[in-house]
């Protein structure tokens, strides 16, 4: 099975050891972590950590990292993930760091639309979820206009600085229509 | 080391479970519901089940109660996936056909009670099959639980089939928790 995906501007590829600065320049920047949520990293020894959880949760087979580099200008403009497989129910929930100047939604369909093949036709996944902050508007948009449908709310999931934070939760089956036509679309 | 505390109610106890409880226990999980359980229990499960609820205790990854009253077993409440650091844990509720609505609404709110005052847990949430479960979703309705979340598909029934689960909840502030 290849885990490296390719789409019309981006390599979605597993990380190596020269991505270190990538991930830290990605994860230290504030406008990417905050809807998730996350401190911003301060020091690059977090990125070699977090580099090491990434292999560790594949290993484990509980998560699998992209990071997403565009072709164009070969900067690592993403990272992308399905974490929380649950292999008895088929299930697994989507993440995604991006610059907020690359949250535009073509681009983002494309890396979406790539990862999400891999994960119903290669994972034989039957439900993908993505968990969204009230306040990450942006993404709840392009979330409900690539056809995930809300189902409700997670309250109080987990605490960070002193708040405690609800999810909303979209949702996308591999027998929903929207991603049926995806499929004759080639694209979300 | 006692893990399970006895915690009385309105009319009986929350109590562990213990040997005596295996016949109970196997006509209490008989039905398909979610938390811990995907097929009808048999001796060797209902005893299992029973060491099983003293290590997940011990561990805090779970709790069993057997619901007693007037001296019998009547239902179990249940912890599953239970949290410390995030002070939430999914729950569980079976009643024998002899437990009654109030009993079962009394125990629930005496095991929240406790278990928010000893472990300061503040949220809590059941889930729910769509259909078949009218009657335990009267009893947490009743005890202030309300619904969150419909997750389409989320729990496998069979090779091929899927059901959609329903999510309850109920979050105690600090005012609410000393209510309760």
């Amino acid at each position: 099975m290849n885990w490296n995906l390719n789409t019309e501007h981006y390599y979605v590829r597993f990380a190596h050891e020269d991505d270190i600065e990538n991930i830290y320049a990605l994860l230290s920047t504030k406008g990417v972590v905050k809807h998730h949520p996350k401190s911003p990293m301060v020091v690059e020894a977090q990125a070699m950590d977090e580099a090491r959880r990434m292999v560790m949760q594949f290993e484990a087979k509980e998560a699998a990292f992209w990071l997403v580099e565009e072709k164009a200008s070969g900067k690592v403009i993403a990272r992308i993930r399905l974490q929380k497989f649950n292999w008895v129910n088929a299930s697994a929930q989507l993440v995604l760091d991006i610059f907020p100047d690359y949250k535009i939604p073509a681009h983002v369909a494309e890396i979406v639309y790539a990862v999400l093949t891999l994960g119903y036709e290669d994972l034989s996944l039957h439900r993908i979820e993505w968990l969204l902050q009230a306040s990450d508007a942006r993404t709840i948009e392009l979330a409900k206009a690539f056809g995930f449908q809300y189902e409700g709310q997670l309250n109080s999931v987990i605490e960070f600085e002193g708040q405690w934070i609800d999810y909303q939760v979209y949702s996308m089956l591999n027998e929903d229509e929207q991603w049926q036509q995806a499929i004759k679309n080639e694209g979300l | 080391m006692k893990f399970v505390a006895n915690v009385d109610f309105n009319g009986g106890q929350l109590r562990p479970l213990d040997k005596s409880d295996v016949d109970t226990i196997i006509k209490l999980y008989q039905k398909q519901t979610l938390a811990g359980q995907s097929e009808a229990a048999s001796k060797e499960h209902a005893e299992r089940l029973i060491e099983l609820s003293v290590q997940m205790a011990a561990t805090q990854r779970g709790l069993m109660w057997a619901i007693e009253v007037d001296g019998k077993m009547l239902g179990m409440l249940s912890l599953y996936d239970w949290q410390p650091t995030s002070l939430k844990t999914l729950m569980r509720l079976d009643a024998l056909p002899s437990l009654d609505q109030q009993h079962q609404v009394d125990a629930l709110h005496s095991g929240i009670d406790y278990l928010a005052h000893k472990y300061h847990l503040r949220n809590f949430s059941f889930q729910c099959l769509p259909e078949g479960e009218d009657a335990i979703i009267d009893v947490i309705k009743l005890a202030g639980f309300e619904q969150s979340a419909r997750l389409r598909d989320f729990r496998r029934t069979s090779q091929t089939e899927f059901s959609d689960i329903l999510v309850f909840n109920l979050i105690l502030t600090e005012s609410t928790a000393g209510e309760q």
